[in-house]
């Protein structure tokens, strides 16, 4: 016996198809390290890494050729004018919709003359971390599922409300419950028959408010009461929006001190 | 009709023994053909009792087809399985790698421990040491150790708080995670006997910091003191030992002090168990410990600069990040908290 990773290609298990937007800094080979480190224990995981960049970078090719899973890797720059940074206007650009939008697309291409495999598209940034149980309740999605996402909104956690029917009917949040679709972008998962029979739902490139983001693809997608409830009916927490420190390099001083050959 | 009758009279206990034959070997051919077709059958093959906790996922090599055993197929087949099992199936010839990590509770906690057992699910032969720092063993790391299916071995001790040296200007605290690490020293010298020839090695490993699998696999061979770089440390990218073209660590390339004994981070080396058995009083040092100072503490009662044995390609390569989680956000929970205490996170 010798021992495999990812668990060995099922015909009979659904797909998901993962989406992750990464951009080059610091701490992206770490991010990416431990994220692969994850996802090598789910089966029939598709990763679609989208780098917001000119070109594939070498880091992130190599990075993906050692793991092992099964990827594909896009690069699609956003635009400085995009960029966040232009902190006076309100409405901008978040970051990641362009890779996002990106691997949508990749899918709706890959698919057009092929049958697509039964499965699930999921978005998921690369500094949250995530259980191995959220893969499995993702997994049988009809149309698109939702749960509870730590560390967002404010509080210990954002969730969706579930009537003793099992339907999702409101939004545990503080921040605008009253959005249409009051969900992190961690909290959901859209099957493939449903993205590629809505082949113009995208998410919002420019004008999005703050915390809308998700919204703007969704409701292309499906209503509220069409939302399927999971992690035992949004009363347990699979996922954790972490956000990862930037690390303190003051003392490469302005020359910089160690070896820049050495990836890090 | 008689002569009819006595032949078969004759005849009847001919049939008897062959009906006697035919009873005996029947099941042992219908045994022979069962067998035989269960070593083409993968599936069963995957369950063997390997003394681990490991959980066994439903998937193997070869998919539970249906195979239709025709005169042909009577040949020995040696099948290489590809079998993903988490963890992976104990191995009597690897070494075992205890890693010894201290964990206090705090919103991220569990999701920290998540994502690290995550990665360490995949390590053969990891025993893996959580010393709380609490004054009993919670119920959320005891489930979560239990349902992750790891080797494990739980242990706590609370750091006293606000603890100040009378009169004692430097900061006296302890550094965190020390009584948990030098607890988890403890327990093996009690656990293991240091005449048995049970090797492993011991690594100390924060609960927030980034572990590639290939580090582990170059800890493995460490037989008294092993280094390697860290990134994000002491300013920098990364800090690493200097290393000559003999392969011996003769210094530390670092800007904070380099010239401490070993300027070296926590999860930049790892210690072989025998000598952790052997020098049995080194520990962290607990008090009066310099900023930077905690793993020299510990260090120099065990090895000597030339004894250290540079890993990650002679130390050019980085296969560990200190990352650090951003505190969250709770300020929506307001005074009475807004989520249910009850769910866990």
């Amino acid at each position: 016996y010798v021992y495999s990773r990812p668990p060995p290609w099922s015909d009979t298990l659904p797909t998901i198809f993962v989406i992750t937007p990464t951009y080059s800094r610091p701490v992206q080979k770490a991010e990416l390290t431990r994220l692969a480190n994850t996802f090598l224990h789910v089966q029939n995981l598709h990763w679609v890494v989208v780098e917001d960049s000119p070109r594939r970078t070498n880091l992130v090719s190599n990075l993906l050729e050692k793991a092992g899973l099964n990827f594909t890797h896009l690069n699609v720059e956003t635009p400085k004018s995009l960029k966040l940074g232009v902190t006076w206007i309100p409405s901008h650009t978040p970051r990641g919709t362009l890779q996002r939008n990106l691997g949508l697309h990749w899918l709706r291409d890959s698919f057009s003359n092929t049958a697509p495999p039964e499965g699930v598209v999921y978005f998921a940034d690369d500094d949250n971390t995530y259980s191995l149980e959220l893969f499995e309740e993702m997994r049988y999605t009809r149309r698109v599922s939702v749960w509870p996402v730590a560390f967002v909104g404010g509080l210990r956690y954002e969730s969706p409300k579930v009537s003793p029917a099992g339907k999702v009917v409101g939004w545990k949040t503080v921040f605008d419950p009253n959005r249409p679709f009051a969900i992190d972008m961690a909290g959901f998962a859209v099957s493939i028959k449903l993205i590629l029979e809505k082949p113009h739902a995208s998410f919002k490139l420019e004008g999005v408010k703050g915390g809308y983001q998700e919204t703007s693809l969704l409701k292309d997608l499906v209503t509220m009461d069409g939302l399927e409830p999971k992690a035992a009916n949004c009363t347990k927490v699979l996922v954790w929006h972490t956000r990862t420190e930037r690390p303190t390099l003051v003392n490469e001083g302005k020359r910089g001190f160690t070896d820049p050959r050495v990836e890090v | 009709n008689e002569e009819l009758w006595v032949q078969s009279v004759l005849e009847m206990p001919k049939r008897r023994d062959i009906l006697a034959i035919v009873l005996i070997v029947l099941p042992w051919t219908l045994l022979i053909t069962v067998w035989h077709q269960s070593t083409i059958a993968p599936l069963l093959a995957v369950h063997k009792d390997d003394g681990g906790d490991s959980q066994r996922d439903l998937a193997a090599g070869l998919d539970s087809k249906e195979y239709c055993l025709s005169d042909r197929d009577i040949v020995e087949v040696v099948r290489t399985e590809y079998v993903y099992t988490r963890p992976p199936p104990w191995s009597d010839t690897l070494p075992t790698i205890h890693v010894v990590t201290p964990t206090y509770s705090r919103p991220v906690q569990k999701a920290e421990l998540t994502r690290l057992a995550n990665t360490l699910l995949h390590v053969p032969n990891l025993h893996w040491i959580l010393v709380e720092d609490a004054q009993r063993r919670t119920p959320l790391i005891t489930r979560l150790l239990r349902d992750t299916g790891l080797n494990y071995t739980h242990l706590n001790v609370e750091t006293p708080r606000n603890y100040k040296l009378r009169g004692d200007m430097r900061d006296p605290r302890i550094p965190r995670g020390t009584m948990q690490r030098n607890l988890a020293l403890r327990w093996l010298r009690e656990t293991f006997n240091k005449n048995n020839s049970q090797p492993g090695i011991v690594y100390f490993a924060d609960d927030d910091n980034t572990y590639s699998l290939e580090l582990f696999e170059e800890m493995r061979s460490t037989r008294k003191v092993s280094v390697w770089p860290v990134a994000f440390v002491g300013g920098l990218r990364y800090e690493a030992p200097k290393v000559n073209a003999a392969g011996k660590v003769y210094g530390w390339k670092t800007v904070f002090d380099p010239h401490r004994p070993f300027a070296i981070d926590m999860a930049g080396f790892a210690v072989n168990l025998r000598l952790i058995l052997q020098r049995s009083q080194a520990y962290f040092k607990l008090r009066g410990v310099k900023g930077g100072y905690q793993e020299s503490s510990l260090l120099r009662e065990l090895v000597t600069l030339s004894d250290l044995e540079p890993k990650a390609a002679n130390c050019t390569k980085i296969l560990v990040w200190h990352t650090r989680t951003e505190k969250p956000v709770l300020v929506n929970e307001g005074k009475k908290g807004f989520t249910d205490p009850n769910v866990e996170i």
